[in-house]
């Protein structure tokens, strides 16, 4: 069986040298295509990844309609700059800030580079900032005026005050460029990429510092966000990771105090980690957010079995004084566990295969490629370190004054003594007391709450979060989601058009007229659709028209194609004012419901301008009664300098609508709530023309990973559960163990997942992530405990004895695995972003927590049921140890 | 970056002075300036054309006007006082919609927008003259003519066929370029193209003449086309039935007539 280790142990420089040329071959596969792209170019080399969009697959559908739709609308990703001026009393408005935002939109205008194939950087045509957008208003009677809000930098504070007046008039622009009290100013920088959102916001920064008005900048928006994740996730990667195997190696020193050899493990765990990441890039994987945090998991699982060798190894040389027959030994005894342990971690990552986000796919499949790594390493490199040590090294192993406290006589060994003792002597108070626990937890985990806010990825402290929070307590809100409205498919049959056509022809009157109408039911026949209807009336009445001798009949005819045209544009659904009033309702519900912040619509343009077109007076705020005075409304907003901030809220066909959602939270539940409620509106409200409706936006993108994600995990927690199940049958040829050994981890992880509804935390991306990969983790202590119990049984007979024993050498590895990795992920919490934390804390906390239902529950267990799992001995036992010896 | 542009500038200025002073029998870029607004919008005493416009925006997705365009000449004079009715057919939803401009030698034009729909006479203000033309990506400038005195104008460069001539504003708040080039062709003066420069120094907007026939004796632009690089797509004009000298009242160039469209002369 430990064939590999026993090779290794003949062959101790080769196995070195073979490991220590595939790290190296590893970091020059990375290295060379990073450093050296283009000489390289068939290997690949880092790639990060930022974006949360990734989270799903660029093929899937939200996302594929999410990029439709910003080109349809014209859409950019955007950079939110807010300014504050808590020191003048009118905020922003004084002449030397309003001058300073004059002067920064003229900078951004010009943040512009070459790129490979177009340039890159602002949008400046679809800059929203005072200087660059129109100002309605009416100029005398009948007289609408366009121009430019803030032409140039104003030269006195009355002209400053006077463009706030000016915005509270603009529905559009209030709320969203000018704060609700009338304070502060945001400035929508439109970028070509979300990648280039960080050089942009660099040369933002440049100018601002020039600055000196008192006037505070906030820069946000989700490309800043996701560009700062970039940063943040290195220096994770950096600190954390070097930290989790400094803080492994103290502990490792602490318990054995052989420097030299507590080296091999620490050789283990950096090559598994070379090897893994290593691939993962090679492979032309990206790093994200989740491969980012592969070697920090590679490394404590990494150096578990070592911690069991070295552990049994330290045992056992004092009584052979020989290492390579203690190696034997040893090697034989673990080989089992060691292997069943790293199958259930692999399998439980590995699980996370099968959930539809692609970055928690390469992340599972990565980690267990690294555990596997680590077990082959471990089982190679450790034994063959051992046999590297000149004798004399290990004289005073595992004996003497030095490492007194890890022999049988030390205080871990009494306190481990007495637990195991305390377990078997209570062990019907504990197993009520775990009943009791999984009770309290199942409510627990009833009273989760799923959510989720890349945003709030950060600390509360973090800039972003501070930019955060000043926006969005007074704007309509920094998060955007999009709602289309189309008609539904099949909604405006040919014979509804025929029936509009015949009422408007009959509104004409006339000899033409009926002459028209008399072929109407011809063409309805024979028209493949709408317009093939319309074509074959018009054709017709084209050759009358160019053949009319008479004015009258010129006239006349003119007036038939005119009606035609009208009753064509009956597809123009979108000016229709029945179809507008549709809008608008849905936009005073959205409003009404509390959780918008603001919603732009086209309804809101067409009031404005009409308002404006009638005086100014308010009574006119609304839709106008015929769809001409829309046309002719739309065409009056059209004359603006920017007519083609129309076709963000309409395509020019005018069939499919958008509605720009403000949201001044990001949170999923929120999103959530907001679709809910308009699903319920549509249900309940029928439009003219009967509609249908889409979402699209990042905010919205988010929802349905997270819905993707809590579906993909629970398949995925199944699934490891079964398999470990299966696993853990095999092993033991026996459904009973299989079974014992599921039970201290079931038990924790009800009891983690029932904690964290108590006390309110989201369930959120890592906490979902947490549940499968922890189920294999969390088994190891139960295959350790069971093997060791099980071998030892054959030899004393009893399980009384059996438990006595089982609590000396094996569960002080046990309790030094559940130090190890309970510390091991502790570094996570250095890291500046909140999910790190959340899985240092969760994954520390499930691994303490299952070594120590493991040490309390599984004797109790055993105890109780003890005629199952240690009938009465058999007297094979006896020959057993003959034959080992 | 100003001294840059100025040097640019200057440089510019000495290649013009340069020519115009070897090239004596050669008009004056002033006067070339002149004969090309003239060749561009006063051929005739008055005219009259169908236009159909089609707009296509950086998608590609297209929406077409059509209307008709009648003009007269006060006096006759080129370069002088100037009326134009613009007239819209379709779509049906802006039919009788009408545009009016008075163009005067000096001071700001007046223009004029009748929603027929809303029954309402709109005045267009000064400051929008270079605000879209209905939705398109012409400028309602660009309907009737720029100046030709608004501008300080620079011969570049004469080509076979072209003057090059680089334009800079008098009055710099007024526009949104910073200078213009135009490539006026030699013999019939038309402007085949135009640049439109920012700041930056980049092309961000370009009027290019596609089609130009002689009717009536007069080099006539058949097929115009302005394209936006910052917005992105493009409009397309195609004129027919152009026809020049229809002896015009002037009294239909007013306010009444927007009302009442005077669809004889409209045909």
């Amino acid at each position: 069986m430990s064939y590999l280790s026993e090779r290794s142990a003949d062959k101790p420089s080769m196995v070195a040298w073979l490991i220590g040329l595939f790290s190296v071959a590893m970091i020059a596969l990375v290295a060379a295509p990073s450093l050296a792209p283009e000489t390289f170019s068939f290997l690949n080399g880092l790639k990060v990844d930022t974006d949360p969009e990734n989270m799903l697959s660029e093929r899937e559908e939200v996302r594929v309609y999410h990029n439709d739709m910003k080109e349809t609308f014209a859409l950019h990703d955007l950079i939110v700059v807010g300014v504050v001026n808590e020191q003048n009393e009118n905020g922003v408005f004084n002449v030397e800030t309003l001058s300073n935002i004059f002067e920064l939109t003229n900078f951004a205008e010009t943040v512009r580079w070459d790129a490979a194939s177009e340039k890159a950087g602002v949008i400046a045509v679809d800059i929203i900032a005072p200087s660059t957008v129109d100002n309605i208003e009416q100029a005398g009677l009948g007289a609408v005026s366009f121009n430019w809000l803030m032409p140039n930098a104003p030269a006195s504070d009355d002209e400053a005050l006077a463009i706030r007046e000016k915005v509270a008039r603009i529905p559009t622009l209030n709320e969203t460029l000018v704060s609700a009290d009338g304070k502060a100013i945001a400035l929508y920088i439109p970028i070509t990429s979300k990648d280039v959102s960080y050089r942009v916001a660099k040369a933002l920064k440049g100018k601002i510092s020039e600055f000196s008005d008192g006037a505070e900048y906030h820069i946000t928006g989700l490309p800043i966000a996701q560009d700062q994740f970039g940063v943040e996730m290195f220096r994770q990667m950096a600190i954390s990771a070097p930290a989790a195997m400094v803080l492994i190696f103290i502990l490792m020193w602490f318990f054995f105090r052989q420097l030299t050899l507590i080296v091999s493990p620490m050789l283990v765990a950096m090559a598994a980690v070379i090897g893994s990441m290593g691939l993962l890039v090679a492979t032309g994987n990206t790093v994200h957010i989740m491969s980012s945090m592969i070697p920090i998991f590679v490394m404590p699982i990494a150096v578990l079995d070592a911690v069991h060798i070295l552990s049994d190894f330290y045992d056992r040389y004092p009584s052979y004084r020989d290492r390579r027959k203690t190696i034997s030994h040893v090697m034989d005894e673990l080989w089992k566990p060691m292997l069943f342990t790293t199958l259930t971690t692999c399998a439980g990552f590995a699980s996370l295969a099968f959930t539809p986000i692609p970055p928690v796919r390469v992340f599972g499949i990565f980690v267990a490629f690294g555990v596997f790594l680590a077990w082959l390493f471990t089982v190679t490199l450790v034994p063959a370190f051992i046999m590297l040590m000149p004798e004399k090294a290990l004289a005073r192993f595992g004996a003497g004054e030095r490492s007194k406290g890890n022999n049988e006589h030390g205080a871990l060994a009494q306190f481990l003594h007495s637990v195991g003792e305390f377990s078997v002597a209570r062990s019907k108070a504990i197993l009520v007391l775990l009943l009791v626990a999984i009770g309290i937890s199942a409510y627990g985990i009833t009273q989760i709450r799923i959510n989720d806010n890349p945003v709030k990825w950060f600390n509360v402290d973090h800039e972003i979060r501070v930019a955060d929070r000043a926006l969005n307590e007074r704007f309509a809100g920094t998060y955007m989601a999009y709602l289309t409205l189309e008609p539904r498919g099949g909604s405006e049959a040919t014979s509804v058009l025929a029936d509009e056509t015949r009422e408007l022809l009959a509104n004409v009157g006339g000899a033409e007229a009926t002459e028209i109408e008399a072929l109407i039911p011809t063409a309805l026949n024979e028209a493949a659709d709408n317009e093939a209807f319309l074509a074959a009336l018009e054709a017709y009445a084209n050759e009358k028209y160019a053949a009319a001798g008479t004015d009258e009949a010129w006239d006349a005819w003119e007036d038939i194609l005119l009606t035609l045209d009208r009753a064509r544009l009956r597809a123009d659904i979108f000016k229709r004012p029945d179809m507008l009033a549709f809008i608008e309702g849905l936009q005073r519900h959205l409003q009404s419901s509390g959780l918008v912040g603001k919603s732009n619509a086209l309804p809101d343009i067409v009031k404005t301008v009409h308002r404006d077109l009638l005086l100014a007076d308010e009574k006119e705020f609304r839709i106008p009664d015929t769809p001409e005075a829309v046309a002719q409304t739309l065409i009056t907003y059209q004359n603006s300098h920017r007519p083609q901030d129309l076709f963000k809220l309409v395509t020019p066909d005018f069939r499919k609508a958008n509605l720009w959602i403000q949201l001044k939270s990001g949170d999923n539940v929120d999103m959530n709530a907001i679709i809910d409620t308009v699903d319920a509106y549509m249900a309940a409200n029928a439009a003219p023309v009967a509609l249908e409706h889409k979402w699209f936006g990042l905010t919205y993108i988010n929802v349905v990973w997270q819905e993707k994600m809590v579906a993909g995990m629970a398949t995925a927690f199944l699934g490891s559960f079964i398999i470990v199940l299966i696993l853990m049958t095999f092993l033991f040829r026996s459904i009973w163990w299989g079974l014992l050994s599921m039970a201290p981890l079931t038990v924790t992880i009800a009891v983690i997942y029932g904690v964290i509804g108590f006390i309110g935390k989201d369930y959120d991306m890592p906490v979902a992530v947490l549940s499968a990969l922890s189920l294999g983790l969390a088994v190891d202590y139960a295959i350790h405990f069971n093997v060791r119990s099980r071998q030892l049984f054959e030899t004393i007979g009893n399980w009384r004895g059996t438990a006595r024993a089982a609590f000396g050498e094996p569960a002080r590895a046990i309790f030094r695995n559940v130090i190890v990795i309970g510390a091991g992920f502790t570094p996570l919490l250095l890291a500046p972003l909140v999910p790190y934390q959340t899985v240092g804390v969760f994954i520390s906390a499930i691994l303490v927590l299952a070594g120590a239902t493991t040490l309390l529950a599984l004797p109790a267990l055993i105890t109780v049921f003890e005629t199952r799992y240690f009938p009465q001995p058999k007297p094979k036992g006896a020959l057993h140890v003959q034959s080992a010896k | 970056m100003f001294n840059l542009r100025n040097s640019i500038l200057s440089a510019a200025m000495l290649i013009g002075a340069a020519s115009s002073a070897f090239a004596q029998t050669e008009p004056n870029v002033q006067e070339i300036v002149n004969k090309a607004s003239a060749a561009a919008y006063y051929q005739g005493k008055d005219g009259k054309a169908k236009v159909s416009m089609t707009i296509a925006d950086a998608q590609g997705r297209e929406r077409s006007r059509e209307f008709t365009i009648i003009r007269t000449d006060l006096g006759d004079a080129d370069n002088g006082e100037q009326r134009f009715y613009v007239f819209f057919n379709r779509p049906a939803d802006v039919n009788r919609t009408a545009f009016m401009v008075w163009k005067h030698v000096e001071g700001d034009d007046d223009r004029w927008l009748y929603l027929p729909a809303l029954d309402l006479v709109k005045r267009i203000a000064a400051s929008d003259e270079r605000a879209s033309f209905v939705g398109s990506h012409f400028f309602y400038e660009d309907v009737s003519g720029r100046g030709p005195d608004e501008d300080v104008h620079v011969l570049l460069e004469e080509t076979d066929n072209y003057f090059v001539v680089e334009s800079t504003p008098k009055n710099t708040n007024a526009v949104e370029f910073e200078k213009y080039k135009n490539w006026i062709h030699k013999e019939t003066f038309i402007p085949v193209k135009t640049e439109y420069m920012n700041d930056a120094g980049d092309v961000y907007r370009t009027y290019t003449a596609e089609k130009v026939e002689t009717v009536e004796g007069h080099p006539t632009v058949m097929q115009s086309r302005m394209e936006d690089h910052q917005i992105g797509g493009a409009t397309t004009m195609m004129y027919s039935a152009v026809d020049y000298d229809l002896d015009l009242p002037d009294d239909i160039f007013t306010e009444r007539y927007l009302r009442n469209p005077p669809r004889k002369y409209l045909r």
